[in-house]
């Protein structure tokens, strides 16, 4: 708006910046970046995305959209394809369309787990030492039966899955 | 207009896709994940002497302590 106010000269018409820079060669406006002008995405809440996919049409393509610009029934269905193809990038099956990464992330993670144990396998053989005699299968045994002999935790404990008649657990 | 299109045409003239690393190894990460996994962990839980304090209850044959 700025830029069409100041060149006047050049006409009432409303010029685009770039026009504007080409008629005047310094304009004191910036040529606009491809990044600040409006973009084309693929997103399935955007059905109509503000610019077509491709912007720079081929020749073959050039004369596709003048095609266009007659009845609509005259278009081949290939034809129709690359008009869609033009303007649009992905179509919602494309753009819905899962992956296989779940696979290589869970993988992934499995195998650094399998790491991980390999450290625990470290650990147990090289910094920890004896396990306490108290857990070799003789005293377990023994410390079981003295439990029970002592009628230790009798309601819902141990001792009460101990059949004292039997001599044997509860199945 | 354009997008209805693409329930007659686009079946026919489906762009074909690169498959991508996750189509092309992604079976074979997972399972050689899986196969490191269960063959460290299998060995470290059972094969290093790691106490794991089951219950007696059920597996320990009691045995006299009175000396």
């Amino acid at each position: 708006m700025l830029a069409s106010r100041a060149f006047s000269l050049v006409g009432k018409r409303a010029l685009s910046t770039s026009i504007c820079l080409r008629a005047h060669g310094h304009a004191g406006v910036v040529k606009a970046e491809d990044f600040s002008l409006p973009a084309y995405v693929d997103r399935r809440d955007l059905p109509l995305p503000e610019v077509a996919f491709v912007k720079d049409l081929s020749a073959q393509q050039k004369a596709l959209k003048e095609k266009e610009k007659a009845s609509w029934t005259a278009l081949s269905v290939d034809e129709k394809v690359e008009l869609y193809r033009i303007k649009f990038n992905e179509t919602y099956a494309e753009m819905n369309k899962g992956t296989n990464e779940w696979k290589t992330v869970l993988g992934g993670v499995l195998f650094f787990l399998g790491l991980t144990g390999l450290i625990l396998i470290w650990q147990k053989r090289f910094m920890y030492g004896p396990v306490p005699h108290t857990f070799s299968d003789e005293w377990v045994a023994a410390q079981t039966k003295r439990m029970l002999d002592m009628r230790m935790n009798p309601v819902e404990g141990i001792s009460s899955q101990w059949d004292y008649e039997k001599n044997e657990w509860k199945k | 207009l354009a997008r209805s299109v693409q329930h007659t045409a686009v079946r026919q003239a489906h762009r074909k896709y690169e498959p991508d690393f996750h189509d092309k190894y992604g079976n074979l990460v997972l399972l050689g994940g899986a196969a490191v996994f269960s063959v460290v962990w299998g060995y470290a839980l059972t094969q290093i002497g790691i106490e794991w304090g089951f219950s007696p209850v059920g597996r320990v044959t009691p045995k006299e302590w009175r000396e």
